[in-house]
């Protein structure tokens, strides 16, 4: 019998959303200490140098500077910026290199991190660097993968030979390739190219640093991953874990930014030498050119098809750009490649990744991951395939999906539900798939239609290590407190946690008060990644809630003279089964309970530990309409529907939510957000809004979501992930769409005019 | 970048003889701030520091907009692009000067942003400067030695550089009526979205002999496609005493293309030129017979 | 360098402040008032995180030198609810969804009010236009829109 829901499933107002419309809500860069320092750090204008020389006497003498520092003053103990290495065991964690020092001793791309400054105030700060003196012997430099691994190249760190930083195959291989090709009726070869994607969030990275008299450490930074990014900083400074408090304040979009280090290592390393607390904001300008940005991978795909539509075999050859360090680039090759191979149904497939050292700035974890990346290629050459052996592309992606049941991403999680046919059915009405496919094939402006599938997953198990540990502690006044780790940076975490909470307690959802992202207060959690947080933290607080519940309960049954199973709590009320009338407040129970003179006090709490058992995947259907102008090759997007399995909403207005936003994400990556590094001197020319575009008010087309519930059994009331899911298949589609349209094949980002018109005049000759 | 600009000594000024006394004081080491919306970011990107800075805003003598059917249409420096925009008069007699001040930046650069701001900064793909091109516009340039009227096609003398010295400020666009029988209008595409730098943009104006029923002549300024945005005179020569039928229409476009030199993505640029010159001149001639 | 007075209304309290001419409004509301709830993002104007109405229009705070905004009447996000009470824009943002991280979000409301002032009834596209110089980078705007032609709707009927 299904439960009826009173909380859970409602269109709920955020409960963060007051403090942020007017102003109230507290980001790190609104935090101010007294007696509080600025940072600011110098960074390298060579893509590529020895440093020779640093002369920071200068700087040091200008009145209201307090420190400067450089790779001399700080630990020599390299890391990966990367924060998710911490979550598998060493032996892995090891196969990714370690190449970082806080502050640079060798300039590998032009921003990197060479001195810092600690000064009264920012235009102190500011005016020390233009003081401190480098002497720096500039080095060849190469920004080209395919440069890179050439025999003579520059090298970039001494243990990569050919700049290859690491060679991946991918673990999931199964049969054998060369089998499945000789199976096949058909074959398709293509490349496609994919670019770096900024994050792009609006608050830029920041930090607060500060060390108390026994010398305990206080940091306000807006990570997605405190846990491990405390934990990070405790081995790089060796300081020990419980010296470091971590807050989390709200933060101001991350889209994955925040899953590496950026502007905490410094910011600490100035507090700690000057002893004062110390403010590290980045400029817009560092923003774009210094922290981490989704990898770029040249993917070379070799797909065998039968003539009835069935894969045979599916090749990929990767090489990601890891930029100048490693960060988290082994993650994001994984990803991408269990994305590609897991797709659909194929008895052969191989995939093969080498992730190079390049002098451009570092590629980190971008929403999605890999999964972008591998659906730019995949999700075009299915589309090719199909045409090629005259399948309706949707039909094609039916007959070869991986659905319930089949291995997911590996082979020990089989896919635990899936309503992928669903969303395509109600997607390819809403579209008008079966009128509108084939397109206009006359006049300047050409209509058509495209689209591609995405899977993703709710979390990493059983790829990392991961649990969510949970408090709940009632108050006498019938409210609770849920104590979590994590951060709200946009994509609504509270109110999804407030409002699973307040299901299981059976409270209203005013009746919760989120205590967040503060080691102080909350108990570990891998954190904000993987699109796993109403998942596994969901999960989580239904198990904590149940003890709540059941010490609630076992005191209403003293009083109501009832048996613990007959009763239950709806809007803050414990009720007798059967009975509306013999009914005593959760208050009532919290408030006898917290004051009591029998001699039974307690503070009714609740905690938990809990490491997920399922990752169940959700998948979406993404359809784009296009308008392409024949003559100049530009695209109209006219629409896009997006169709996804969530299992539950939770909250079906912060499903759309981060739907649109992610879909956004997506139209910027295939149309309008270019990645322009200088190849001469390797400055990056993307360095502002105005120089990378992403999307504003104007650029949206009309974005039609359809949610599709389908409780799956290991979700929290059924839910599976959103988070990341909006943006991974988005550009395909549109490139399908324009192929649909022109009969322009565009394989490398950013879909841009001259592409088309290549690809157009290409077909004419 | 620098979040916080470094100090300056600041004047400001009420009225035009105040400024020009200061500008002829301080010369090259002040700077004339207006609406900011460029001043502000190239300091904070470092590209200037002036020593000096000269706030002109508050001066009312500056902010008219005033048309006759004689003297024709003068705009005070100081007019924001959105009142330009969002005037009755330039609506209704310049509509492609309304036009290209409404493509300018954002909305909320255009409200502070002025006029006088924008031609000054004089960039490649400024989107008021072929509008005034055919308008055949003149600036009146106002120093301490007196004042002096710069046609437009001498004002502007390269890529954000213009004809007037450190010591005299723009105070008035003047335009002078078009002429009659005459239609004009400016179409542009952008880099990458709406909101965006342009790539192209090609204003056009056509005058008609309506006896004869052919253009008497045309005016054609593209911008973004050379160092500084220009007339494209054999393209308007092709036009003169002829109908603008298709082929004629082709050739001025060609010939327009061919008298770009445009510094990036160079061949997509010349290809929009010409389907850009075409689109304009085919919608003013519809619009002309 | 010496500083000077800059005397202006800001959320209807009369303000006076010693500062260098070389500061921007922006440096002024967040370091020197404490009002942060005016963001900075980008710092040059392209992304509309720093708005606030200046005479009722609004106006990039980055851009704008404290000295020169003398006399005149400033309204930050701070100054749009009354007590307790929403502004209805604000109330809007809330209901509709379209607050997510909320950095962009008191440049949006405070430019949707300067166009809901101007224009009470306005149509879609008019609000995207309007609002086209505020980037966000969570939303893709869908909700953003819905809530200022709610808050419009709200505004007629005399919520305001």
């Amino acid at each position: 019998m299904e439960r009826e829901l009173s909380v859970v499933g409602k269109r709920l107002p955020r409960i963060d959303a007051p403090a942020k419309v007017t102003g109230e809500a507290k980001y790190t860069v609104d935090i101010k200490l007294p007696g509080m320092l600025f940072g600011k750090v110098l960074r390298s204008p060579y893509a590529h140098a020895m440093i020779l020389k640093i002369d920071k006497s200068k700087a040091e003498k200008l009145p209201g500077v307090e420190a400067v520092i450089t790779s001399e003053d700080i630990p020599v103990k390299l890391f990966n910026s990367g924060l998710t290495d911490l979550l598998v065991p060493e032996e892995i964690a090891k196969n990714d290199p370690r190449d970082q020092y806080v502050l640079s001793n060798k300039a590998r791309f032009v921003g990197d991190a060479i001195a810092a400054v600690a000064a009264r105030d920012r235009k102190v700060a500011e005016a020390a660097l233009d003081l401190i003196e480098v002497e720096y012997k500039a080095l060849p430099a190469v920004f080209d993968v395919v440069e890179a691994m050439k025999p003579g190249a520059p090298k970039i760190h001494d243990f990569a030979n050919g700049n290859i930083a690491r060679h991946i195959s991918f673990p999931g291989a199964i049969g054998d390739i060369e089998k499945g090709f000789q199976e096949a009726d058909v074959m398709i070869e293509e490349t496609f190219n994919t670019t770096k994607q900024l994050h792009c969030p609006l608050e830029p990275s920041a930090c607060i640093a500060s060390f108390d008299s026994i010398g305990r450490l206080t940091v306000w930074s807006p990570t997605q991953l405190l846990y491990l990014a405390r934990h990070k900083i405790a081995d790089i400074f060796d300081i020990p874990e419980g010296k470091i408090r971590w807050i989390t304040p709200f933060v101001g979009g991350s889209f994955g930014n925040a899953l590496t280090l950026r502007a905490e290592p410094i910011c600490i390393a100035l507090a700690r030498k000057t002893r004062k607390p110390v403010k590290l904001e980045y400029s817009s300008e560092e923003q774009f050119i210094a922290t981490q940005s989704r990898q770029p991978f040249t993917i070379a795909v070799k797909m065998g098809v039968k003539n009835d539509g069935a894969i045979t075999a599916l090749q990929g050859k990767l090489t990601a750009n890891s930029g100048a360090y490693y960060s988290l680039s082994g993650t994001t090759t994984n990803v991408c490649m269990a994305m590609f191979a897991t797709l659909y149904r194929c008895p052969n497939v191989s995939v093969e990744a080498d992730i190079v050292y390049t002098n451009i700035p570092i590629s980190g974890g971008y929403r999605g991951y890999g999964n972008p990346q591998a659906m730019w290629a995949l999700e075009q050459v299915v589309d090719v395939a199909a045409r090629r052996v005259g399948m309706d592309p949707v039909e094609f992606r039916l007959k070869n999906y991986r659905r319930a049941g089949d291995p997911g991403w590996t082979a020990s999680l089989p896919i635990e539900s899936c309503a992928l046919e669903e969303c395509i059915k109600l997607g390819m009405d809403k579209i008008g798939w079966r009128e509108k496919m084939g397109g206009t094939k006359e006049g300047v402006k050409r209509r058509g239609i495209g689209m591609a599938i995405q899977r993703h997953v709710s979390g990493t198990q059983p790829m990392q290590m991961t649990h969510s540990n949970i408090m709940i502690k009632m108050n006498v006044d019938g409210s609770a407190d849920l104590m979590v780790s994590g951060c709200e940076m946009g994509q609504g975490m509270f109110g999804v946690l407030a409002q699973i909470a307040a299901e299981e307690l059976g409270l209203q959802i005013g009746k919760i008060h989120v205590v967040n992202g503060d080691t102080d207060e909350t108990m570990f959690d891998d954190g904000q990644h993987a699109s796993r947080t109403t998942y596994v933290i969901g999960n989580a607080i239904i198990e904590t809630a149940r003890q709540v519940k059941q010490q609630l309960l076992e005191r209403a049954s003293k009083i109501l003279a009832t048996r613990v199973d007959d009763m239950y709590v709806r809007d803050g009320q414990i009720y007798v089964r059967g009975d509306l009338e013999n009914k005593i407040s959760v208050e009532d129970i919290t408030r006898r309970a917290t004051y009591n003179f029998e001699g039974q006090g307690r503070n009714i709490a609740g905690k938990c530990s809990y490491v997920p058992k399922g990752n169940p995947p959700p998948y979406s259907a993404v359809f784009a309409e296009v308008e392409v102008d024949i003559n100049n090759g530009a695209t109209k997007l006219l629409k896009i529907v997006f169709a996804h399995d969530i299992g539950r909403a939770i909250n079906p207005t912060n499903v759309e939510g981060q739907l649109e936003g992610g879909v956004m994400h997506g139209i910027g990556y295939a149309l309008t957000e270019e990645y322009m590094v200088n190849g001469n001197n390797g400055v990056v020319e993307s360095d502002s809004f105005t120089n990378y575009k992403i999307p504003s008010t104007l650029d949206m087309p009309n974005v039609e979501v359809i949610i599709v519930e389908q409780p799956t059994p290991s979700g929290p009331f059924g839910a599976k992930s959103v988070g990341e899911c909006g943006l991974n298949a988005v550009a395909p589609a549109i490139a399908n769409a324009i192929y649909d349209a022109t009969g322009a094949r565009v394989r490398d980002l950013r879909i841009t005019p001259e592409k088309i018109l290549e690809e157009l005049s290409a077909n004419i000759l | 970048m620098i979040t916080t600009l470094k100090s300056f000594q600041y004047f400001h000024p009420n009225t035009v003889e105040e400024a020009v006394q200061i500008l002829n004081k301080y010369g090259d080491r002040a700077k004339v701030l207006a609406g900011g919306t460029d001043l502000i970011p190239s300091m904070k990107r470092q590209k200037i520091a002036p020593q000096y800075v000269v706030y002109i805003n508050d001066i009312s003598q500056l902010k008219h907009i005033d048309f006759g059917a004689e003297e024709g249409l003068r705009i005070g420096a100081l007019v924001s692009h959105h009142s330009i925009a969002s005037s009755s008069i330039i609506r209704e007699k310049f509509q492609l000067l309304a036009k290209a001040c409404n493509k300018v930046g954002t909305p909320h650069v255009r409200r502070m942003g002025t006029i006088g701001g924008n031609i000054c900064m004089a960039g490649p793909s400024q989107d008021t400067i072929p509008a005034l091109l055919v308008l055949e516009a003149q600036m009146k340039v106002v120093s301490l030695q007196g004042e002096r009227i710069i046609p437009v096609d001498e004002f502007f003398t390269g890529p954000f550089q213009t004809a007037i010295t450190g010591e005299e400020i723009v105070t008035e666009i003047q335009i002078p009526c078009p002429p009659s029988d005459s239609v004009a209008d400016y179409q542009w595409v952008t880099k990458r979205t709406v909101v965006d730098e342009t790539l192209v943009g090609v204003a056009a104006l056509l005058g008609m002999d309506l006896d004869r029923g052919v253009c008497k002549g045309a005016r054609i300024a593209l911008g973004s496609v050379g160092p500084k945005p220009f007339r494209a005179r054999e393209a308007e020569e092709i036009i003169k005493g002829e109908k603008l039928e298709s082929k004629l229409i082709e050739a001025v476009a060609q010939a327009a293309a061919e008298e770009t030199k445009p510094r990036s993505r160079a061949d997509y640029r010349r290809r929009e030129v010409g389907l850009l010159v075409k689109s304009t001149l085919e919608h003013l001639w519809s619009q002309l017979r | 360098m010496s500083k000077e007075i800059a005397r202006f209304t800001i959320n209807g309290r009369e303000c006076e402040l010693l500062i260098e001419p070389c500061t921007s409004l922006l440096e002024v509301l967040r370091d020197h008032l404490e009002l942060t709830g005016t963001k900075s993002s980008c710092g040059v104007g392209e992304c509309g995180s720093c708005t606030v109405l200046i005479d009722n229009k609004p106006q990039l705070s980055c851009l704008t030198l404290a000295i020169t905004v003398q006399g005149k009447n400033i309204v930050t996000i701070e100054g749009l609810a009354s007590g307790n009470n929403l502004h209805p824009i604000q109330q809007a943002f809330v209901d509709c969804g379209a607050v997510q991280c909320g950095f962009c979000t008191p440049g949006m409301i405070l430019t949707a009010k300067a166009l809901l002032d101007d224009n009470p009834n306005p149509s879609r596209d008019e609000v995207k236009e309007a609002l086209s110089g505020n980037l966000c980078r969570c939303t893709g705007y869908v909700k953003i829109v819905d809530a200022v032609l709610a808050a419009a709707q709200i505004m007629k009927k005399g919520g305001a």
